[in-house]
């Protein structure tokens, strides 16, 4: 039994029990591990290696491909979402029109012959679909105090997990 | 590094290579699946507690069929002996005396044996990791490598 840790098994167990029942359980416990370290188990196949490195590889391209389907999807859907309330709210109330069934885009802004507000308009629906994009991307990176860009921290933490389990 | 302390826990749990294989297999691509929930911390401790659970939830499914065989062989009214070797997870892998008188330990005292050998991490982390009271753990150790030792050494 290795102890990574390196904690004091007999002061530990000097918690638990008396002097003599500690050092009597130390004792056992050393022993219960020569025994294990005199039999060690075999090693998992070369095959077997090969086998589960190629799992693991199609196992993360089929996350990957999920998360990016799902990020696109949902920074879709904020951006319809945007422009349609853009659509419903964005002029002065004496300016409201009937709302339409599938008038979900400001067309005002598409007709318009003043470039230069138009320009601002765009520029701010930029803006705005930026800002929903990173907030996307955040939720969807699980970020919590730890867990700050995700995604690509992810993939890298994988890569370095994939390449210890090669040296095994 | 991983591969080979991951397939001696399950290699020890089981006695059957091919299992481990598989356990081994299902151990990896479930890291792969659940990377995201990797906190920080000892990675030791978060691949071992995926690695007890995938074989915990491999003896439910073991009981499962046991009772599913039961329930067919008292309708069929089979002799006992006849799907026992079939269903048997015992293989045909030549059993080492370790091994042998491992398999005479209960599941419990055999998961945490094998789980302080192979990850090496200390009895906190052990405690913490199996849901129990430090004092439990080592108890519970000490009176299974007591066991270990005398069977042995027998």
């Amino acid at each position: 039994m290795r102890d990574r840790a390196h904690e004091n098994l007999i002061e530990l167990l000097r918690r638990f029990m008396d002097e003599p029942a500690a050092r009597a359980a130390h004792e056992d416990i050393q022993t219960g591990q020569r025994w294990l370290e005199a039999y060690p188990a075999p090693a998992p196949e070369a095959q077997v290696v090969a086998m589960i490195k190629g799992q693991m590889a199609v196992a993360a391209l089929r996350k990957r491909r999920i998360t990016q389907f799902i990020r696109a999807s949902v920074t879709a859907a904020a951006a319809v979402i945007v422009l349609g309330l853009v659509g419903l709210f964005g002029h002065g109330p004496g300016s409201r029109t009937p709302l339409l069934c599938g008038d979900l885009l400001p067309t005002a802004l598409w007709d318009s012959d003043d470039l230069t507000a138009d320009d601002l308009d765009l520029v701010y629906f930029s803006s705005e679909l930026g800002q929903i994009e990173a907030q996307m991307q955040a939720l969807d990176g699980d970020e919590t105090e730890i867990g700050v860009g995700a995604p690509e921290e992810l993939e890298m933490e994988l890569m370095a997990i994939q390449a210890e389990f090669l040296k095994g | 590094m991983y591969a080979g302390r991951c397939y001696g826990y399950f290699y020890r749990l089981t006695g059957d290579r091919d299992l481990s294989d598989e356990l081994l297999s299902e151990l990896f691509i479930r890291l792969v699946e659940k990377i995201g929930s990797y906190k920080g911390g000892a990675f030791e401790s978060w691949l071992f507690k995926i690695a007890s659970n995938i074989f915990h939830d491999h003896l439910r499914g073991k009981q499962r069929r046991r009772k599913l065989l039961d329930a067919r062989r008292s309708q069929l009214e089979l002799e006992p002996d006849l799907n026992e070797s079939r269903f048997s997870d015992e293989g045909e892998d030549r059993l080492d005396k370790l091994q042998v008188h491992l398999n005479r330990l209960d599941a419990d005292t055999r998961d945490l044996i094998l789980l302080r050998f192979y990850s090496e991490l200390s009895f906190k982390e052990i405690a913490e990791l199996r849901s129990e009271p430090i004092g439990t753990a080592l108890s519970k150790l000490h009176r299974g490598l007591k066991k270990l030792r005398e069977l042995m050494e027998g």
